[in-house]
């Protein structure tokens, strides 16, 4: 128990550093060495070299410079910009407006892209001038935009599931499956707020319907992105490619539409690559390190003591979640969540699977929980991200309030996750 | 962009650009001619070890190694020059301590000459001497930013500090978005202008 209860003193040391602000890698890298140095000495320092090589020698997480840089060229062309078009001509219309836009065609980006960030800006940056000029109040706009962009990490392709799926050993593709349906149903339960908000506020704005033969011309603007998901989601399903594959397929493919968009120049995709090498760089470096964590608490058997530990008070699997979901909820107001789910995975995992809880239903889970913790203040990354954006002036808690609905529906959506855990399970068990 | 990370881009993406029309090919052939042409997973962590390496590089010149802001934004100005020289020499130890036990990978594979356990018997020093020259660069460039913060910092130039080593803000990054888009769009056309909105209050359709 003492060696339970040191491993979460340092394991607040950790969360300390990342908070003061230095870099995440350097702070998960430097308890990981000093830890296992301080338990076996110098010899430990041989021991990092094979994971370090073995990690950045990894087919499978090759998978994420090839999903960042798909989601780069469908960005980049601007292929992912013409989809708020199409989908304007056909969501418009409901109560709400313009606002089922927003979150439809940041769940379409999202099918494509691996990052709430990119979604969050796009959307909001093709969006918002519009909406300011239509007079739709700024609170709602803001809200949607943000909320909407958060289903990035639940509509695969996710960095997030990946690095969940690499970091406990769970297959990436089951993840991307899994989050399929929660995505929908997230998505919906977003756009039910919004009409039933319209509707009851009574001052919902609505949008003229376009002729039903304009309507269709615009559906080819869905073309790209639908082709893509089609493509890496089928291969992954029906088991005719590996994550990594399906990957280079739908690079592939995005290069295709690129190419007949007469965007397939150099400075498209040189900012492609940069973008690309940057981001993934980050992430990976971020891998390396928290895999030498993973190394001393797995040596130090420092999982063990604490899986132990918690497990000895007796609490069952669903009280552990409600207590988990207060922990995030609040670590999610104060972090970046890549982090926040690099820097807990190694110690909450254990746990949830001594409990018997399903290992992908887990990682559905904690991307819910970092899509909380991105539109929850002070530090919600998209609330900031729409903020920036923002044609007019005004300050930062239009954002805030204006997305604090959503973030309660996500909160339920965890409990219903919670008592129908079938809703993400289901899917990936009937892969082929 | 200069020169040299135009350069380093441009290898980047043509590492995975190739890689894709392999692995492709060769997931194409196995499921429809049930015809593997071998090695494409191999490949694939070739690939990755040797771009990781320049995406790290990359990603620092591009200040994208993530530190959070949040606490960090509200200390006084020394106080942050301080943590920002710190944040860099720490990544440099980092850096140079990957480096070093990269070269202790090296120097086994060439001790017992390794190769890969594949049908391509690679030999294992190829990739490897590529990651490891990659994470050499790494660790220097490191060395030179941490050196360069530090001697800002001796110097007493606190605003250069933070100006050149602060994180990236939310807002720097909201900013290259809005730019990107500006560029590769003419601004909000995108959206017809056809519909115009209206106030109603109606009954659900």
């Amino acid at each position: 128990m003492t060696l339970a209860i040191s491993a979460l003193f340092v394991f607040l040391v950790m969360l300390g550093m990342m908070l003061v602000g230095l870099p995440i890698a350097v702070s998960m890298a430097a308890v990981g060495i000093l830890g296992g140095v301080a338990a076996f000495g110098a010899p430990f320092i041989d021991s990092i070299a094979p994971v370090v090589w073995g990690t950045l020698n990894e087919n499978l997480l090759t998978c994420i410079p090839l999903f960042v840089l798909l989601g780069e060229l469908l960005l980049r062309s601007g292929i992912a910009d013409r989809m708020y078009t199409a989908l304007s001509a056909w969501l418009g219309g409901l109560p709400g407006g313009l606002l089922h836009t927003n979150i439809g065609a940041c769940a379409l980006f999202s099918a494509t892209s691996g990052s709430s960030v990119a979604t969050a800006a796009t959307i909001g940056t093709v969006a918002l001038p519009s909406l300011h000029a239509r007079g739709y109040p700024m609170r709602g706009a803001l809200g949607s935009l943000a909320a909407g962009g958060t289903l990035g990490i639940l509509i695969p392709p996710s960095v997030n599931m990946i690095v969940y799926g690499s970091l406990t050993n769970n297959s990436i593709g089951k993840l991307f499956i899994a989050g399929i349906i929660p995505g929908i149903l997230l998505t919906l339960c977003f756009m039910a707020y919004i009409y039933g908000s319209a509707v009851m506020g009574g001052n919902g704005m609505r949008e003229a319907p376009l002729p039903l033969r304009e309507r269709v011309r615009t559906l080819r603007y869905l073309v790209p992105p639908v082709v893509v998901f089609g493509i890496v989601m089928g291969s992954l399903y029906f088991g005719i490619a590996t994550a990594t594959e399906s990957a280079a397929l739908g690079v592939l493919v995005a290069l295709f539409f690129v190419w007949r968009m007469g965007k397939l120049t150099r400075e498209v995709l040189e900012t492609c690559f940069l973008q690309t090498a940057r981001t993934s760089g980050m992430i990976l470096l971020i891998i390396v390190a928290a895999f030498i964590l993973n190394l001393t608490i797995g040596l130090t058997g420092v999982a063990d003591a604490i899986t132990k530990w918690v497990t000895s008070f007796g609490l069952s699997a669903t009280a552990m979640l409600l207590a988990l979901t207060v922990f995030y909820l609040v670590l999610g107001m104060f972090m970046d969540v890549l982090s926040m789910q690099v820097a807990t995975i190694p110690i909450t995992y254990p746990i949830i699977e001594a409990l018997g809880v399903d290992p992908i239903w887990y990682g559905i889970y904690i991307v819910l929980m970092c899509e909380l913790g991105m539109i929850t203040p002070p530090v919600g990354m998209n609330l900031f991200v729409v903020h920036g954006i923002r044609p007019d002036k005004g300050g930062i808690q239009d954002a805030i309030w204006g997305a604090l609905p959503y973030a309660v529906i996500m909160l339920l959506f965890t409990f219903l996750l919670m008592a129908a855990p079938w809703l993400a399970t289901w899917l990936p068990g009937k892969m082929a | 962009m200069n020169p040299v990370q135009r350069f380093l881009a441009w290898v980047f993406g043509a590492i995975f650009l190739g890689l894709s029309v392999v692995v492709s090919v060769e997931t194409l052939a196995r499921k429809l001619f049930n015809y593997s042409i071998q090695g494409a997973d191999e490949l694939g962590g070739y690939a990755l070890a040797a771009g990781s390496v320049i995406a790290f590089s990359l990603a620092l010149v591009g200040r994208n190694h993530i530190r959070v802001d949040v606490f960090h934004e509200r200390f006084s100005p020394r106080a942050q020059a301080v943590m920002n020289v710190l944040s860099y020499v720490l990544l440099a130890v980092l850096a140079v301590l990957i480096a070093f036990v990269a070269f202790k990978v090296v120097q086994d594979t060439r001790a017992y000459g390794s190769t890969a356990p594949t049908p391509w018997q690679t030999p294992l020093i190829w990739p490897q001497g590529v990651w490891y020259a990659g994470l050499v660069v790494f660790a220097l460039v490191t060395i030179g930013y941490a050196a360069r913060a530090t001697l800002l910092l001796v110097q007493g130039r606190i605003d250069e500090v933070n100006h050149h080593f602060q994180p990236k803000s939310v807002k720097e990054e909201v900013k290259e978005e809005v730019d990107d888009f500006a560029q590769r769009s003419g601004g909000p056309e995108l959206l017809r202008p056809a519909a115009e909105a209206s106030p109603a209050p109606r009954e659900p359709a």
